[in-house]
């Protein structure tokens, strides 16, 4: 049985914020469930994968977010409830068919889950999805517990249907990925039977039909409004006339309270926690702001709350509101960027409200930075032990010196991203969204009448190809652009945890599906393609250096299995050893080149002896230093 | 003294080098690609082989002569040696297969069958245009890579590969000028391997080689057919000629010399100055070879060799020498104004 499908409510079990997120989908009887995966969204899925036997779900990773919005969203206008769930540039992708669907409305619950990512930890951008919530014109919640995750999904569904309104529920990584008690509620297990009804068409209609749902759409808003100011997700706590008041949502509100706490505030500082907000409760927020001495704004990425009361204020002056002095991202009260913590309220606090507050004494702080420095070295972000995509880039590393003409690299997101790092021997020059690597070579690959004759080399792993390179390439098919595209092709979803794809020859469930192999939509489409092992290190070298001196849309598959996947792991790993009499260490003609350019964690320096060693608890019997050590020191024992 | 950042300033990036393989076949940070060494990354050493080995790099001529021949040249022009003659192999089999007159094969089976090496470092060639350095070590694995490649070749990188690995036992070399010098740096200045395991170096005469683009021009104009043969014609004839196994093919030499590189324009040795021994064409008589006795055990190995009946010799005419002398000279001539147009001044630097 799956861990969130257990069905006896009252239970407290320990549950992230993405299992109560899937918990409440369940307990909203949920039926069908679609996303791609990307940190810290993907769990919600996956949790739901694991219980959809169990409570006869339809599962899928689709293609892309857009896709995955369409599926989520063609279910829930057969009347079913359907939840997609994607992390913050996932929005961006389907932001298309949001601000259509937005229009067009929904029969059965629609709720879509963005996972946020303040810090931008695992994201190429801190992207605020809250403000697609306002473009879209659509209600949005702000969980800011695990317990919360799973009643505020729940209740999504139920407004969702009720407004006829897809309804965003917006996580961030602090509150997905930590842990809390959250007590189950009753599992609704009854399935609806899908009806598409038509008319009316399903659709955001055009011209005036688009203005008439365009109002329509501005009603429903209207409506949830309306149940926003009574919603028990928006909470005061505090004294009646607080001298400062902290307006909070999402995991914000447990660092306020905190740090309300810790300076012992409780009597002149109140903190109004928001769980709806988008439309804002107005009125709400009209009785506390009309009490407060001023008011400090606690929320991570944008100033979305800050910038919408502000203006709510301006129209509450006519109603008698007085001066306030507002505190936050623009006071400069609270980093604009990066994430929160208590701390960081603490600091804002403390200084508003004049009192001093060190977390810890300073003597202590300083021996303790002191010794900590010692032991914790500087260290990049690095590809693990026996990545194919180490072998890949020292290909493309070497495959570009010995071409000599300088190419413009331009990379993708995925693990590979990591190219343009030293791990990735600084192979890649550009890194933005999903599929504008091959997007922006088709642009660079087009120069070549203005003068600019570099080479174009673009790099996508293997899942995102499927997801956005596939319009990019056609387009570098159509328009002759010069251009080399690299699908560094490890078999799977690598970086968020192994999903399968179009090319996996399995769908999320396990069902088997026949692969769509790189090399054969490539055909299809007459682009010259070849495919080569990445470990075979001086065969792909050769193909890569000689394909580079083509012309138009080319593609190189390299291709080996990331070792992190099941099936890789379950494999018999050849022991490899140093035989350090071989070493030459340091000396001219290899300088460490395993430990200190290679770089797999699993070659270390053997200190005392100034020789290479393997870590072998770490390697995964790839290889590739042992036939990249100049000394031939590395050995591999097969069948070890 | 330098390393891989002066190597890159001072040769590599003047498109001097030589692409004799001596820096790139035991250096991960260095690769042999088309007959030049590609620098993927500073090692970070301030000093290493690659500068050190390097014939483009600063030349102690007068301690390489002195550490090969116990004493310094006599003569400017053709350098240090005993004796000029002309040789060609007694066995027909072997003129045959050869490029002139067999001369070095028949001295190669003789330095094997007598045990005097356990392998020869030469130059073959599967198609006859792209050269493929080779570890001889039996007749017919010499025969095979009989007659001169006419592209730049790494095949110095052979020999380093196999004193480092300590294979290859006792070992003769033949090469070109450039790589017979990087030879003599290696064993000059190498502090750690056997470097008097290469126990015999035997010169090539060249005047210039071809870079790596000349491989695709040839083998377009050449359409595919096998080559078993290049030659320069004596002018005025001004052809470079390929026999291939489809018939002769004539292509003008002005052309294929436009392939000529900046390493060779800036090369002041046209003999094999360093050699053991050094062989070449005789200017205007097919089936011969001229011959310069340098070292002790290069005159000896000719004159053992002779006395066995595997080398027939022949005096050289005095104006057969005067013609060698001349070439010489005159490549010394333009050397020196090239090394001043490019700025090359590994002859300078000592």
């Amino acid at each position: 049985m799956s861990r969130i499908g257990l069905d006896r409510p009252g239970k407290r079990l320990l549950l992230s914020g993405n299992e109560g997120i899937a918990r409440g989908a369940l307990e909203a009887g949920v039926q069908v469930c679609s996303g791609y995966p990307g940190n810290p969204a993907s769990e919600v899925v996956e949790a739901l994968l694991e219980a959809s036997k169990e409570f006869d779900l339809y599962v899928e990773w689709s293609t892309n977010e857009m896709v995955a919005l369409e599926v989520a969203g063609a279910a829930a206008a057969t009347g079913l409830r359907a939840l997609t769930a994607m992390k913050n540039l996932g929005v961006d992708v389907c932001s298309d068919f949001l601000m259509t669907v937005n229009l067009s409305g929904t029969r059965g619950g629609l709720v879509l889950v963005t996972g946020d990512d303040p810090a931008a930890h695992s994201t190429t951008t801190e992207l605020d999805t809250r403000n697609y919530a306002r473009l879209a014109d659509v209600p949005l919640l702000e969980p800011s517990t695990p317990q919360e995750a799973k009643e505020m999904t729940k209740w999504a569904f139920e407004l969702s249907e009720e407004l006829g309104l897809l309804c965003m529920v917006r996580s961030v990584t602090r509150l997905s990925h930590s842990r809390g008690v959250v007590e189950l509620g009753p599992l609704h297990r009854e399935r609806r039977k899908p009806e598409f009804a038509a008319p009316p068409p399903w659709t955001s209609g055009s011209s005036t039909f688009t203005c008439m749902f365009h109002d329509m759409l501005h009603q429903k808003m209207r409506t949830a409004a309306e149940k926003f100011e009574t919603s028990p997700f928006n909470r005061y706590e505090g004294p009646e006339n607080p001298d400062l008041l902290l307006l909070t949502s999402g995991p914000s509100y447990t660092y306020s309270a905190e740090a309300v706490e810790l300076l012992g505030l409780q009597d002149s500082v109140g903190i109004l926690k928001l769980g709806t907000t988008w439309p804002l409760p107005e009125e709400l927020l009209f009785k506390h702001l009309s009490h407060a001495g001023g008011v400090l704004f606690v929320e991570e990425i944008d100033p979305f709350l800050e910038q919408n009361v502000k203006a709510l204020a301006a129209e509450f002056a006519s109603r008698g509101l007085g001066p306030l002095n507002f505190y936050g991202k623009k006071s400069g009260h609270i980093p604009a960027v990066g994430e929160l913590n208590t701390e960081l309220v603490l600091r804002a606090l403390s200084g508003l409200r004049g009192v001093s507050y060190s977390p810890r004494p300073p003597e202590y702080a300083s021996r303790g930075e002191e010794l900590v420095s010692g032991y914790v070295p500087g260290r990049s972000m690095a590809f693990c032990p026996g990545c194919p995509h180490r072998a890949s880039f020292w290909v493309m590393k070497r495959a570009l010196k010995w071409d000599g003409r300088e190419a413009v690299v331009t990379g993708d997101i995925g693990c590979y991203s990591m190219g343009l790092l030293p791990t990735g021997f600084s192979v890649e020059q550009t890194l933005h969204c999903m599929g504008a690597g091959i997007g922006t070579a088709c642009g660079f690959g087009k120069l070549e009448r203005f003068g600019f004759d570099r080479p174009v080399v673009s790099v996508s792993g293997d899942s995102t190809f499927y997801h956005a390179c596939i319009p990019a390439l056609l387009n570098a098919k159509w328009n002759s652009s010069n251009l080399l595209h690299v699908v560094l092709d490890n078999s799977t979803t690598g970086m968020t945890g192994h999903q399968p794809h179009p090319g996996s020859g399995v769908t999320a469930s396990g069902e088997p599906s026949a692969p769509i192999r790189v090399e054969d939509l490539c055909r299809g489409i007459g682009v010259e393609v070849r495919v080569c092992d990445p470990f075979e290190v001086d065969e792909a070298t050769r193909t890569l250096q000689e394909m580079l001196k083509g012309k138009g849309p080319r593609v190189l598959v390299l291709r080996h299995p990331c070792p992190l996947t099941e099936g890789e792991k379950r494999k018999r790993r050849p022991r490899v050893h140093v035989n350090q009499e071989k070493c030459i260490g340091e000396e001219c003609g290899c300088m460490a080149f395993c430990s200190r350019v290679l770089g797999c964690p699993a070659n270390i320096w053997d200190y005392p002896k100034n020789k290479a060693k393997i870590d072998e608890v770490l390697c995964t019997g790839c290889g590739l230093c042992a036939k990249l050590c100049p000394a031939g020191a590395i050995v591999v024992e097969e069948g070890g | 003294m330098g390393g891989p950042l002066e190597l890159q300033s001072k040769v590599l990036s003047s498109s001097l080098c030589t692409g004799c393989g001596a820096c790139t076949s035991i250096c991960p940070y260095l690769n042999a690609v088309e007959g030049r060494a590609v620098l993927l990354e500073p090692c970070g050493r301030e000093e290493g082989r690659c500068y050190l080995f390097c014939p483009r790099t600063e030349v102690n001529l007068p301690h390489l002569e002195r550490r090969t021949f116990g004493a310094l040249r006599t003569d400017p022009v053709l350098g240090f040696h005993s004796s000029v003659l002309k040789a060609r192999a007694a066995r027909e089999e072997v003129r045959g297969r050869a490029q002139y007159g067999g001369t070095v094969s028949s001295l190669l089976l003789h330095a094997l069958r007598e045990g005097k090496v356990d392998s020869v470092v030469l130059t073959g060639s599967s198609d006859g245009v792209y050269p493929e350095p080779t570890a001889a070590r039996t007749e017919e694995e010499v025969l095979r890579c009989a007659r001169s490649r006419y592209l730049l070749s790494p095949s110095v990188g052979e020999v380093v590969r196999l004193l480092r690995k300590e294979e290859g036992g006792r070992m003769a070399f033949v090469g070109t000028p450039c790589q017979v010098l990087a030879l003599r740096k290696i064993q000059a200045y190498e502090e750690e391997w056997e470097v008097s395991r290469v126990e015999l170096v035997v010169g090539l005469f060249c005047t210039w080689a071809l870079s790596h683009r000349a491989g695709e021009f040839l083998r377009t104009k050449l359409g595919g057919r096998r080559v078993r043969r290049f030659d320069i014609p004596p002018p005025p004839a001004n052809l470079f000629v390929a026999e291939t196994e489809d018939g002769r093919v004539e292509l003008p030499l002005d052309e294929v010399r436009s392939f000529i590189p900046p390493s060779c324009r800036v090369c002041f040795d046209m003999t094999a100055e360093l050699a053991d021994l050094s062989v070449g064409m005789v200017e205007g008589e097919e089936g011969w070879n001229t011959v310069i006795l340098r070292s002790e055990r290069g005159r000896e190995l000719f004159e053992e060799a002779s006395r066995r009946g595997e080398v027939e010799t022949a005096p050289l005419e005095r104006e057969r020498l005067e013609h060698l002398r001349e070439a010489s000279l005159m490549k010394k001539k333009r050397s020196e104004e090239e090394r001043e147009r490019l700025g090359a001044r590994y002859l300078k630097e000592v």
